[in-house]
């Protein structure tokens, strides 16, 4: 694991060497990090790369075998319940009562954390207002579409306004539509203050909402950062691909040796480059070419990104 | 159209619930209603060996002989009994009669005149009864042709003469034994307002009918690791034993609630006297409750999905209502069903409710049943308990 240089935040959530196995599989292998008070914490990974496992270790649901964590400096694994209390979960699946009302199954799942019934009436309130479900709130649950459920999931989990709000693939299934207005209910809960922890397999998602992101692979976390850091620890870097005129070994051997782009491929006219910051080099690359007699045909760009780091990191996509 | 065929088949075949249902509980029911019907088996070997209390005010040699040939019938034994003790057991459900020698029953044969012979019984056990009379008029038949033959006469007391044999085998030679039949006394119900099929109808049914939707209330545990809830339940401030601890009272309370129901309904609607012993119809029906939703919660605790804890429940509860006299009463059963339905809560509910609406027994008569109940539904949690921890309340 590469550990990165942070800011000074409080630390709301640390993990210390945590491991934890199922009969011979090793789940987790020996993995720390830290989650800052009020930031967007990505944990991006391959199905049973150990995302849910280390996700139900920081909910107090499973014990590790190795390790400690702690939340808001209290040690999970002394004071469970202490800790569940500033904790909401959206869980994977639309957990909720499907012949209750939107406002019923918020009142169930909230008074489980013992708010009073006044204050929890109120907060079911503002947060089905949040959600932008209010005009169906004595609706059943089953006459929703399934991105409104998914709303209801999340809004359930906020009702006792916990400090940290682990969210585990909220957005599973949804249209683009819904998908919006789910992160912007998580901005806004953001923006209030809440600490919130997100799994998901979607790469625009995690560079969307995420402050920082950690990747894990066989259960270890392969890197942890925000994105810029990502892409530094990973190497991974901007594409560029020019279709030319006419293409000749001396301005291969030029851009290699003068500009700072480094050459992935030259076959036929194509010619595919890679460099750091695509940005600044444009500009220097064009003239370069220019001034070769080639004639640029078309540009291709492509940013280094989440995929990418990913792909660098692990060595394969996301889905594989 | 033969590749669709083939696609359904090799579902179906995959599908160890369709085989189950379609092929597995129809031969076990088939093979117990065959058995209950006495259908199966040697005729001879059907029913065990049933067991008549007797009275015997008479107390002379004849009498003595003409019980000891009833005891020496195949499948029949007699045990003595005074008067009082006689009608406390078949009043309890112990015996299904008892048959009660007059005190001239010596002198009635020797006159031909009608014999004191009376059989005490329980209506519930109709069935039964009616094995023993039919044994006690053909070994009264058996006998008279002994005493016509003077072969009793030689057992005890002075032999009397040549002549006075010969009168007294033609005087009864005289009494038309072919017709006698002994006074039947049904002692069972007789202060009970309702009658017995009707008590068994409404205690038949309420306890399949509970069986099932306690059935499907412990599946619905399973229907909530599904769906994710349960998972949702651990993520909050509560623990695993307040779910399943909640679940199980969920379950009991909605067992109470529908058997009141049910009693109540047959009470206003049908004639069911349900105060005759109100005080004892409750605490069975907490007992019953308590069985039942713990079968129900158990149930749902051996299965891994909620399919297979539908196609087991279902397997489950036809085979304990056939058995244990929810779907044909026992007393159209052979006798030695009412020994395997003991197997059955069914059993221990409609017997329990027996005892208070057509035994009339105070509480104390009740108690054995209740606390058979209560044992089982004890067994039943505490398996329960252990199961879903295991199964279903764990998160991987």
């Amino acid at each position: 694991m590469r550990y990165l240089f942070y800011m000074p935040f409080t630390s709301m959530i640390e993990l210390q060497s945590i491991s934890k196995s199922y009969g011979n599989i090793l789940s987790l292998r020996d993995i720390s990090f830290k989650i800052h008070d009020g930031e967007v914490f990505g944990l991006l990974g391959p199905n049973g790369a150990g995302k849910s496992t280390t996700v139900n270790i920081i909910n107090t649901l499973l014990k590790p075998d190795s390790g400690n964590i702690y939340i808001d400096g209290i040690n999970v694994l002394n004071s469970p319940d202490q800790c569940k209390m500033m904790m909401g979960i959206v869980p994977q699946e639309i957990a909720l009562y499907d012949n209750l009302t939107a406002l019923e199954n918020l009142m169930f799942w909230g008074g489980l954390y013992n708010v009073p019934k006044h204050e929890l009436r109120a907060n079911a309130t503002g947060i089905l207002e949040l959600v932008g479900l209010s005009g169906r709130k004595h609706d059943r649950i089953k006459t929703f579409s399934g991105g409104m459920k998914r709303r209801i999931n999340i809004a359930c989990s906020i009702l006792h306004k916990p400090r940290i709000l682990v969210m585990d693939e909220p957005t599973s299934g949804v249209d683009p539509q819904n998908r919006n207005h789910i992160f912007d209910v998580i901005e806004n809960l953001n923006k209030e203050g809440m600490t919130i922890i997100y799994t998901t397999h979607y790469m625009e998602e995690a560079e969307r909402l995420c402050d920082t992101i950690a990747i894990i692979d066989m259960g270890r976390i392969q890197a942890h950062g925000t994105m810029e850091e990502l892409k530094a620890i990973s190497g991974a870097r901007d594409i560029i691909t020019l279709r030319l005129s006419e293409m000749n070994e001396e301005l291969v051997k030029s851009i290699k040796d003068e500009l700072s782009f480094t050459v992935l491929d030259s076959s036929s006219n194509s010619l595919k480059l890679e460099c750091d910051r695509l940005s600044d080099e444009i500009s220097t690359l064009v003239n370069h070419v220019e001034k070769s007699g080639s004639v640029i045909k078309s540009i291709n760009t492509q940013g280094a990104n989440l995929e990418s780091v990913f792909l660098k990191l692990t060595g394969k996509m996301l889905r594989d | 159209m033969v590749k669709l065929f083939k696609k359904d088949l090799m579902l179906f075949f995959n599908d160890p619930k369709s085989f189950v249902l379609t092929f597995l509980l129809p031969v076990i029911l088939i093979t117990l209603f065959a058995f209950a019907y006495g259908a199966i088996g040697d005729p001879a070997k059907r029913s065990e060996s049933i067991t008549v209390l007797v009275v015997n005010h008479d107390s002379t040699d004849i009498s003595e002989n003409f019980l000891s040939d009833i005891d020496m019938v195949s499948g029949i034994s007699v045990v003595d009994a005074t008067n009082d003790t006689a009608r406390e057991l078949i009043t309890k459900g112990n015996y299904a009669s008892a048959l009660l020698l007059g005190s001239g029953f010596r002198d009635s044969l020797y006159r031909g005149t009608d014999i004191p012979l009376e059989i005490l019984y329980d209506k519930e056990k109709e069935l039964e009864t009616e094995n023993i009379r039919s044994v006690i008029v053909r070994t009264l038949i058996s006998y008279s042709g002994k005493i016509k033959s003077g072969e009793h006469f030689v057992q005890d007391k002075p032999v009397p003469g040549h002549d006075e044999i010969n009168n007294i085998s033609s005087r009864a030679g005289n009494f038309s034994f072919d017709s006698f039949s002994p006074e039947m006394t049904s002692i069972v119900g007789e202060k009970s307002n309702s009658d017995l099929d009707l008590i068994q109808a409404i205690a038949g049914t309420a306890i399949l009918m509970l069986l099932f939707s306690m059935a499907s209330v412990g599946t619905s545990i399973l229907d909530e690791k599904e769906n994710g809830t349960i998972n949702r339940l651990l993520y909050s401030p509560i623990n695993s034993q307040t779910i399943l601890y909640s679940k199980m009272l969920f379950a009991f309370f909605i067992a109470v609630i529908q058997l009141s129901v049910m009693f109540l309904f047959s009470w206003i609607f049908l004639g069911l006297d349900i105060t005759v012993n109100i005080e004892a119809l409750v605490i069975m029906i907490i007992a019953t409750a308590f069985s039942i939703s713990s079968m129900g919660i158990f149930l749902a605790s051996i299965a891994k999905s909620r399919q297979q804890a539908q196609s087991l429940s279902t397997l489950i509860i036809l085979v304990m209502s056939a058995v244990g006299g929810s779907m044909i009463p026992l007393y159209f059963m052979p006798q030695i069903m009412s020994k395997v339905a003991m197997i059955s809560i069914n059993y221990w509910g409609i017997q329990g409710f027996y005892d208070i609406f057509w035994r009339g027994l105070p509480l104390s008569g009740v108690f054995p049943k209740i606390m058979i109940l209560l044992g089982i539904g004890l067994l039943m949690t505490v398996l329960s308990i252990r199961l879903i921890n295991r199964n279903i309340l764990k998160l991987i």
